[in-house]
């Protein structure tokens, strides 16, 4: 595994065919959305694999979609004799076909090894925007693909994508709460936990590498740690009563979280060892659910201290409280997005959750789901999108959307119910 | 009439625990709790009581049981280790078929109800803590209880451990004050995730908002 990394680290470097110093602006015409055709790679040997082709071209598509800024088509590919050559490409029908963006590659097969390559031409301009070169065998080959998605937002938005990230959730499909982890579109499902107890709330660590949680395997609801490689799970906490809803810090140096060994649940941050308790709220209310800040600075959290489970805001030695929500009487889950301008949650009204996201002095207080009951909000590492747990008439499941609230996805197959998403860092 | 189904009752859980594998050592502990309290819930004066129901729940936690041995086959090493739970079992395993040895034997303890998003008591469960304070107070050997919270599915799932603790501590507050050594009590949070009901009306919300009562020693 470690191998493989460090093969990719030296991989993806872009290769320099064009220069790449900040980005290139793409922009339609009027108000149209600029359209991508992404081409199925072609085989540079004999030995095609058109269904690694197709994958490829759906998964950047699909990406692409998902991300708003463009519409995206994959397309199978064209006869085309030319295969070396990089700049001779035909634009002709891809403009008149309408698409101001092209995605070409190609890929090999060396006994296991694969390459692939990817190319973003601006079809209007015929030029080359930018390409990347991967090295791996075909279990990498969505890696690559929601890769080079990352590069292509990147290129036109100056900000890079978050594709190749992961999503861990609770789903309770062995009839126990266990913990799971997936690709961002639902691929690869892997079980991480297989205790058979209750098993809650996992988080990343923000190298991606990691998850904490919550389990009840040996009684106590204790905060435990383990790598996503390997099974080994360590007690970070174990103390008397509640060791809930776990935050990691953007350093990895702490965790935030609620113990209530003090008699009720307050917060406290330890260190990623578990040693070093720092109890950051006193008070005789419920405080729990920490989310930090970008920056590490603040902590939003949950307390009831005014009757009602409310959001609030302090800093991360737990001076200057305050109120974040204002309206609705039943607010939970914050999460901070990665920019640090929005907090994420959710809120109860009329028995059923929803999403809503809020500017971090309060203002800009937005509902962005109506549909079926929603919780746990979770944002993508680009900010761009908000994975949360849904059960509607259309489907329960884990699903993403754009953090406006547009493109809600259902990224879980099958019918179980799942629940406590949350997003890794990139 | 109570004293006979009370006996029928606490057989069929007797016998679900035994199907259940309670035979086998060092397994999860709590699971095979349930049972008895399931029972003493059900012999509640208020509530009617539904035998056939009542072995369906004891067949279901033995066949729950049952699945969860598997799961918990790499865990039983490690909770072989941990000193209080190989205890637990010998009394519990031995004890409850028996019926004989004093604080199981006086396991009458009632469960106690809530109302939404609340943990204070209300005076119906003030009136059941005194007969379970008497009831621990009375067990010669001084038993230990375990006091568990549980929440309603409404709400958060981490709001609701939260609350579910402060339920569960408000109640070992209480006893305390009936003269029960605090030192004999300790209290846990399931929140939501073990509804005694399953349903989504007031029916079933009222009986998953409560305290149950186990006997850890």
């Amino acid at each position: 595994m470690k191998i493989i990394l460090l093969v990719l680290a030296i991989a993806i470097v872009p290769t320099l065919l064009y220069a790449q110093s900040g980005y290139i602006e793409v922009t339609a015409p009027g108000n149209r959305q600029l359209k991508l055709a992404v081409d199925s790679p072609r085989s540079l040997d004999a030995t095609a694999t058109p269904e690694i082709a197709k994958l490829v071209s759906e998964l950047i598509a699909n990406d692409m979609n998902m991300s708003g800024t463009v519409t995206a088509e994959s397309r199978l590919q064209r006869p085309d004799g030319n295969l070396l050559s990089l700049v001779d490409v035909d634009f002709v029908p891809w403009l008149s076909a309408g698409f101001d963006l092209l995605v070409r590659g190609e890929y090999n097969f060396k006994g296991e090894q694969l390459t692939i390559e990817f190319r973003l031409f601006d079809v209007i301009s015929r030029k080359l925007i930018t390409s990347m070169r991967y090295l791996g065998t075909a279990k990498d080959v969505r890696r690559f693909s929601h890769s080079f998605a990352d590069e292509i937002l990147r290129v036109i938005t100056g900000e890079k994508g978050a594709f190749t990230t992961k999503i861990a959730y609770v789903s309770i499909q062995t009839g126990n709460k266990e913990i799971y982890a997936m690709d961002w579109d639902g691929n690869n499902p892997l079980p991480l936990t297989k205790n058979g107890a209750i098993n809650l709330n996992p988080d990343f660590s923000p190298d991606g590498r990691e998850i904490i949680f919550t389990s009840y395997k040996r009684g106590n609801p204790d905060l435990y740690r383990r790598s996503l490689s390997n099974t080994a799970e360590v007690a970070l906490s174990n103390r008397t009563g509640l060791n809930i809803t776990g935050n990691w810090s953007p350093d990895g140096s702490k965790i935030a979280l609620a113990l209530s060994k003090d008699g009720d649940a307050e917060i406290y941050t330890i260190d990623k060892d578990g040693s070093h308790p720092v109890r950051l709220t006193v008070n005789p209310a419920l405080d729990l659910y920490p989310a930090w800040s970008p920056d590490g600075k603040r902590l939003a959290f949950v307390s009831d201290r005014l009757g009602k489970p409310q959001i609030f805001i302090m800093n991360a030695d737990g001076g200057d409280v305050r109120r974040l929500t204002t309206s609705g009487n039943y607010n939970v889950n914050p999460r901070w997005s990665p920019k640090g301008d929005k907090i994420a949650y959710s809120r109860m009204s009329d028995g059923g959750f929803n999403i809503f996201t809020v500017a971090t002095d309060g203002s800009l207080d937005t509902q962005i789901t109506v549909d079926g009951n929603n919780e746990n909000p979770s944002w993508s590492a680009d900010g761009r999108f908000i994975c949360f747990s849904s059960k509607r008439s259309s489907g329960n499941g884990i699903y993403v959307m754009r953090a406006d609230g547009s493109g809600q996805t259902r990224v879980t197959e099958g019918k179980g119910t799942y629940y406590q998403p949350v997003w890794s860092a990139r | 009439m109570k004293k006979s189904m009370v006996a029928l009752l606490t057989g069929v859980s007797m016998a679900a625990l035994l199907a259940g594998g309670c035979a086998n050592k060092d397994v999860v502990k709590k699971e095979e709790a349930i049972v008895p309290t399931v029972a003493a819930e059900k012999v509640e004066p208020a509530k009617p009581v539904d035998t056939a129901e009542q072995a369906r729940l004891a067949e279901q936690a033995a066949l729950a049981e049952k699945a969860r041995l598997a799961a918990e086959q790499a865990e039983q090493a490690r909770l072989a280790a941990a000193k209080s739970k190989p205890a637990q079992n010998e009394v519990m395993g031995t004890n409850a078929p028996q019926g004989g040895n004093s604080a199981v034997a006086e396991n009458k303890f009632e469960t106690i109800y809530f109302d939404f998003d609340k943990s204070d008591l209300r005076q119906d469960a003030r009136d059941v803590l005194s007969k379970n304070a008497e009831a621990i107070l009375k067990s010669s050997a001084g038993a230990k209880v375990q006091i568990e919270g549980h929440c309603d599915e409404r709400g958060s799932a981490e709001y609701n451990l939260a609350l579910g603790e402060r339920r569960a501590m408000s109640v070992q507050k209480y006893l305390t004050t009936l003269s029960v050594k605090a030192e004999n009590l300790s209290v846990i949070s399931y929140g939501k995730e073990k509804p005694a009901v399953v349903g989504s009306d007031e029916a079933a919300w009222a009986k998953n908002r409560r305290a149950e009562f186990v006997i850890t020693k």
